[in-house]
């Protein structure tokens, strides 16, 4: 079970998952998990988030990088 | 954040790059504005192509037959399944699924029952996976175009694309490369059709957002077999640049298509810089080839020897 009062980001990607303490800001929890804000998208279900919006605890967010090869 | 165009509702989408930050209204609006001033620009197509979009399952592709049908334009799909486990039997699916969705229904090539599979090519000819692959999906661009009457080819390449090649190109002083490299590559008389990149104005992060947006599901993984391509050390090392410098990969773009520039010599230059006299018919399938067989056939008959010699009975 995860810990309600945390928020959850995942990294499909890179097939990772951090636990980090909210309130805090997406760049903020980009900067944690150490991710460049302009590789990447933040998603929260159906919502696209901006990097200074504030995510609340018990909230889970996705990370996906748009970094394509080829 | 408030939308910066509306001013009324709350930003979805923060663009650095443009100083600027949109509703999801608003961002649709700005997107499909992008890409069809890059097409008004460069004269990339007409409103009376048929045009053949390569989709690949990843979001660049299906962004761009997505605003491409929005706008208007005839177009089908074309999926090259590139025989790779697993991965291709998932970005088949998403191709699928979407195509599903629009009431398409994609034209599929399937490389195993063309007799060269990617990972099988690789093993019998010796080159990277990456331009093998390069070499059969233009091989069947064509082809297919042809056999489809399609006037033209659109592939999902974006400005982050674009900028790594030239970076790529520029370092290593690829002049004929640099005099090539366009959105648009022009048609020839001998059976090469008309390629375009309506995508090249916007970036990863513009085209992930609006595919999201969209609802649009694309595969988020990576081709294995291009992991440690090079053109992520250009990709990596433009995004860097753009994190300090807002702006700086499209001004670099768009300074290299000025007209101005005597780098590049246009569309114009198209033809292949190896090309001597005129192409004829590859002896085996027809298509335009400098040589007796084309590069395709080659390599085919390459992969097939290589199975010939495995099937045969092993003597002392
Ligand atoms: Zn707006
Ligand atoms: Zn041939």
């Amino acid at each position: 079970m995860y810990n309600v009062g945390m928020i959850t980001v995942r990294l499909p990607q890179k097939k990772m998952e951090l636990e980090l303490p909210g309130p805090r800001r997406v760049m903020d929890l980009l900067a944690e998990a150490g991710v460049r804000p302009t590789t990447v998208i933040v998603t929260q279900g159906r919502r696209l988030l901006t990097k200074d919006h504030r995510v609340e605890d018990g909230t889970t967010i996705d990370v996906i990088s748009v970094v394509s090869g080829g | 954040m408030k939308c910066k165009r509306c001013r009324r509702a709350e930003a979805a989408v923060d663009l650095p790059s443009h100083h600027a930050a949109f509703c999801t209204d608003c961002f649709f609006l700005f997107f499909r504005r992008q890409v069809t001033e890059g097409i008004r620009k460069l004269r990339l197509l007409a409103p009376e192509d048929r045009v053949l979009v390569c989709v690949s399952g990843g979001k660049d592709s299906l962004v761009l037959w997505d605003v491409l049908m929005d706008e208007g334009y005839e177009t089908e799909g074309l999926y090259i399944d590139l025989g790779i486990d697993g991965y291709s039997d998932r970005s088949k699916e998403k191709v699928l699924a979407y195509a599903t969705s629009r009431g398409k229904t994609p034209i599929v090539v399937d490389l195993a029952k063309e007799g060269i599979p990617i990972p099988e090519a690789a093993r019998c000819v010796r080159m990277q996976e990456c331009s093998i692959c390069g070499t059969v999906k233009r091989y069947f661009f064509n082809r297919v175009a042809a056999e489809g009457k399609f006037t033209v080819v659109a592939t999902g390449h974006n400005l982050d694309d674009e900028t790594a090649r030239l970076l790529g190109n520029l370092l290593h002083w690829q002049r004929d490369h640099l005099a090539r490299q366009h959105p648009l590559l022009p048609g020839t008389d001998e059976g090469l059709v008309r390629k375009v990149k309506p995508l090249w104005r916007v970036s990863e992060v513009e085209t992930a957002a609006y595919g999201f947006l969209k609802g649009i599901d694309y595969v988020t993984e990576e081709c294995p077999m291009s992991e440690d391509a090079t053109s992520l050390v250009y990709k990596e090392a433009l995004s860097r640049i753009e994190d300090r410098m807002p702006g700086t990969r499209i001004v670099f773009y768009k300074g290299f298509l000025d007209p101005s520039n005597p780098l590049r010599k246009g569309p114009e230059a198209a033809a292949p810089a190896d090309a001597v006299g005129t192409p004829r018919a590859c002896a085996a399938c027809g298509a335009p080839t400098y040589a007796e067989t084309c590069s395709y056939c080659r390599m085919k008959e390459r992969v097939r020897k290589a199975r010939s010699l495995r099937a045969a009975p092993v003597s002392r």
